[in-house]
């Protein structure tokens, strides 16, 4: 070959002083992420130590912690997470590992379901366990009295009742501990077992040995992020617990919101959840920082499952078994409920009906507004929450700017918020007038009554999660695939566009999916900030349930499922998919 | 094209210095290359030049122009460069040709002149079969082509190479190194190589640049630094030397476990302690004899030897319990446990300086 004339290539200028711009872009994101993040916390500290005046006083910790009002919620509070950490444990570990590890047949088809019931907002679920299990309508308690002639009185099921809100609960939060183990046991290199067959274990000596001692963090992960889940979780107590009487620590807030509001009362409420689930995120991942067993390098063959010889079907019967809890009984209810004349009745075909399909769309004078609003929320927070996410993990994961942890600090901070606490906070940082802190006058900034402040709450609740799947998605790409790009010319702008966004963009779309299918089935924090015109689809939910609405509950949580299922699945048909695919296969 | 010159090139990291005071001058169309073990700040200095990191002190010329100083450095796409990565950095959404014709786009050429460049570059690099696959589709071997050619066919003024052997299996490893000198002894590119294989190094290198600690240990052809290091480290990294210690008798000879060995290299300071690096097949080594042991001749114990095929491998211990590595002759057996005497070329033992 000769040699090819060097003149056209094209000669670059000549030097240019280098911009650093890093200090700017760090002020300006720091700076999003202290109104998203620190503004409300700070808000929720000093109303907690504010006397209605303004003065400092611990008043409100004495009123809150020296009343059995407050007492009986705190208690009720941790009897549940305690109880639902535990029972998630007992079902999902198990259950991880028969998936995993196991031969038990169809294992995707129980993977899938256990993602069905991942995907049901927990306040969906609560009513669709009322349908089935209220003492006196509930569709079980009906079978119950038809097939054992009990008096009409009698009932199997209470709902209503600490019991039922630990089972409701525990229904939609073991996915997460099934994820996890399930995740980990997929990650152990099968060698790992092998080897120690190979040195005369029997199988369960390799599973007491090995395959336990290596999915313990996992497991104790999962529990403490259920315990969490069940701490902090407002919809389900709020539908079950209340009628029955009792209040948990996060209803116990929303009431405090309820006129005439306590705001001072709410915020010194707040703090002790706040702490709580900080100091329990502090030791999950102390848990699992020192016992991490993330096996790095060398290749490894696929696990080899373990024979279950005659126990498969019945393994796999008792999953579906207790699938029955989360997914099909419930689902049944609701269909039942959306196509029935009466929701409390089993449907017939005399019964079957669209009443009330055509009651939520044209006669429920709130519908069409209130999807409004979650649609431009939803988009809005996906593309505004997308992006955010997106550059935050850029600047970290390349250690763009100087001060970049701080940056993944504060992006990361809200995990441990609450949704109900960061809706106090939210709540106070801007509804309030004039306020004179030391002597310094606040002026107010009021988006109490807009779309704003729930676009706030919903960025501020979702960054953690998108700056993390995004900051995986960017560590996947090879900082040298950028980096060979610029040596061949291309200013950073040019490499980022050509050479990292494509290879981002999947991790990208599955954020902005994730975010949005998050938002339309957010309510704890909504249920604290929004008024008539800026209610969203979970609150609309919600409030139909003090007017008993059951029919248009089903038909609108039925019609919530199957947006976040459209979403879900026109996201996987966008191509970039394929891209990532070959990134992940480098 | 144009020379590289490092000018008191130093990049600290905090309190460490990754690269210390490093100057070095490149030959326009030399191939250097920078060796050494991992930490030793090879990679560092590579990326200073490519101008992904800013020096703390020193400066980067190419012919005339400062591209890196602690003030002012030029971005990495302004330097007329081009980079083969260790990982190859190819990119996974474009095929094996548009990784290749990338740089060209990029350069504002028109499509005709790219599809050719682009045809004879994977000619050369003989890639022609797999234009069309994409970088999962191809094997490692493939991989490293297609990153040689992407990096070639822009005719870059200074060529980069971090490593690019170290992901390949030996015997792919080994072609290549030829590979890689062929395609620069028809392109003579400036180029900078990074590599931890001294065999690397010298197959492929004009010039051999060992470094240690951040700092340039030994500068010279391959020949200099392999027949006439000039340190311990460089005797032992390069070529697998024995280091003989004792203390210099006169300006020429130094007493090893108690026998004089007449060395070369430099002229010795009676008294002081002196290393001397000789290489393993530069020792001849014979049972023990009756008798004193001619001039030049340490006794030992044979510990160990293995056969290698090629030669057997001895090791034998000195009466003052240093051990001596020595390639033999593959058929010469002495049993371990029996004394033997090695004899040491004087013209072979080099007293190193540090």
């Amino acid at each position: 070959m000769t040699r090819l004339a060097r003149s056209t290539l094209v000669q670059p200028e000549a030097t240019r002083l280098r911009l650093d711009l890093s200090g700017p872009v760090l002020a300006l994101f720091a700076a999003l992420l202290v109104i998203l993040v620190v503004l409300p916390i700070a808000w929720i500290a000093i109303f907690a130590f504010s006397t209605k005046d303004g003065g400092v006083t611990i008043a409100n910790f004495v009123a809150i912690f020296g009343d059995a009002e407050f007492q009986e919620p705190l208690v009720t509070t941790l009897v549940i997470a305690i109880s639902v950490g535990l029972i998630c444990c007992l079902v999902a570990a198990p259950m991880g590992w028969l998936v995993a590890r196991s031969d038990m047949p169809g294992r995707r088809l129980v993977r899938t379901l256990v993602t069905a019931s991942f995907v049901t907002p927990p306040f969906l679920g609560a009513i669709a366990w009322e349908l089935l299990a209220a003492p006196n309508s509930g569709l079980l308690n009906q079978a119950w009295r038809a097939i054992s002639g009990a008096a009409p009185d009698h009932h199997l099921f209470n709902i209503y009742s600490l019991g039922g809100v630990i089972f409701v609960i525990s229904c939609y939060t073991f996915p997460y501990v099934f994820v996890l183990v399930a995740n980990a046991l997929d990650r152990i290199p099968g060698e790992l077992e092998d080897a120690s067959s190979m040195l005369g274990a029997r199988s369960w000596q390799t599973a007491r040995s090995i395959t336990i001692p290596m999915t313990l963090p996992a497991i104790l992960a999962g529990v403490l992020v259920a315990f969490l889940q069940a701490m902090n979780l407002f919809g389900s107590p709020a539908i079950l617990a209340i009628p029955a009487g009792f209040h948990t620590m996060t209803t116990k807030i929303w009431s405090l919101f309820q006129f005439p509001p306590k705001p001072e009362l709410a915020a010194a409420a707040a703090l002790p959840l706040l702490v709580l689930t900080i100091v329990l995120l502090r030791a999950q991942s102390a848990i699992l920082g020192q016992r991490s067993y993330a096996v790095l390098g060398g290749k490894y063959g696929a696990p080899r499952p373990v024979r279950l010889g005659a126990w498969r079907w019945p393994a796999l019967a008792i999953c579906l078994g207790l699938m029955l809890l989360p997914v099909f009984l419930p689902y049944g209810a609701l269909f039942n409920a959306a196509f029935s004349k009466v929701p409390s009745k089993l449907i017939t075909w005399s019964t079957l009906s669209l009443h009330n399909v055509h009651f939520t769309f044209f006669e429920l004078s709130q519908t069409w507004g209130v999807m409004r609003n979650t649609f431009l929320l939803a988009v809005l927070s996906g593309t505004v929450g997308t992006l955010l996410a997106l550059v935050i993990a850029y600047l970290v994961a390349r250690r763009a700017v100087r001060g970049h942890r701080w940056l993944g600090f504060l992006a990361t901070a809200p995990i441990a918020i609450p949704g109900i606490v960061l809706g106090v906070g939210l709540f106070l940082a801007y509804t309030r007038s004039w306020l004179s802190v030391a002597g310094v006058d606040i002026p107010p900034m009021i988006l109490y009554g807009t779309l704003w402040i729930l676009l706030i709450a919903y960025l501020t609740i979702e960054l953690p999660a998108s700056y993390q799947q995004l900051g995986s998605a960017i560590q996947a790409v090879h900082p040298e695939l950028e980096e060979a790009s610029r040596i061949l010319g291309a200013t950073r702008l040019r490499a980022l566009r050509e050479i990292t966004a494509p290879l981002l963009l999947s991790g990208v779309v599955a954020t902005w999916c994730f975010i949005f299918v998050a938002v339309v089935r957010e309510l704890s924090a909504a249920v604290i900030l929004f008024t008539s015109d800026t209610k969203v689809l979970s609150v609309l939910i919600f409030d139909l349930k003090e007017s008993g609405d059951l029919g248009a509950i089903a038909v609108l949580g039925l019609m919530m499922l199957a947006i976040t299922t459209a979403v879900v699945w026109l996201a996987n048909l966008i191509p970039g998919a394929e891209a990532r695919r070959q990134a992940s296969q480098m | 094209m144009a020379s590289v010159e490092l000018r008191g090139l130093t990049k600290r990291f905090g309190a460490t210095a990754a690269v210390d005071n490093v100057s070095l001058t490149i030959g326009d169309g030399n191939l250097v290359c920078l060796l050494g073990p991992s930490g030793c700040g090879k990679t560092t200095t590579l990326r200073l030049i490519a101008g992904f990191i800013e020096p703390t002190e020193g400066e980067i010329v190419v012919g005339e122009r400062v591209i890196s100083s602690p003030r002012r450095t030029l971005p990495p796409e302004q330097r007329m460069m081009s980079m083969i990565f260790q990982s190859y950095a190819l990119w996974p959404h474009m095929t094996a040709a548009e990784n290749v014709a990338y740089g060209l786009k990029i350069r504002g050429l028109d499509k005709a002149t790219v599809d050719a460049r682009v045809k004879a570059i994977l000619a050369v690099a003989r890639l022609e079969a797999l234009a069309g696959r994409y970088p999962s589709e191809l094997s490692g071997g493939q991989q490293q082509r297609v990153s040689l050619a992407r990096a070639l066919v822009v005719e870059p003024e200074t060529l980069l190479m971090d490593e690019p052997l170290s992901n390949l299996d030996a015997n792919l490893r080994e072609e290549m190194r030829f590979e890689i000198r062929r395609l620069h002894d028809q392109f003579r590119t400036t180029a900078v190589y990074v590599t931890h294989d001294q065999a690397e190094a010298m197959t492929t290198a004009d010039v051999i640049a060992v470094m240690n600690g951040g700092r340039i240990e030994q500068l010279g052809s391959p020949e200099d630094v392999y027949e006439r290091p000039v340190s311990e480290f460089v005797a032992r990294f390069i070529g697998a030397s024995n280091v003989l210690k004792g203390q210099a008798i006169d300006r020429t000879q130094v007493a090893i476990a108690g026998v004089p060995v007449a060395t070369t290299g430099r002229a010795l300071e009676p008294g002081r302690e002196t290393a001397v690096a000789v290489r393993q097949h530069d020792i001849r080594l014979a049972p023990a004899g009756s008798g004193e042991p001619p001039a030049n001749t340490l006794r030992g114990v044979v510990r160990r030897q293995v056969f290698l095929g090629s030669s057997r491998d001895y090791i034998v211990e000195m009466q003052d319990g240093a051990e001596v590595r020595i390639a033999a002759p593959a058929d010469q057996s002495i049993t371990p446990g029996s004394a033997a005497w090695m004899h040491l070329d004087p013209e072979r033992c080099r007293a190193l300086t540090r």
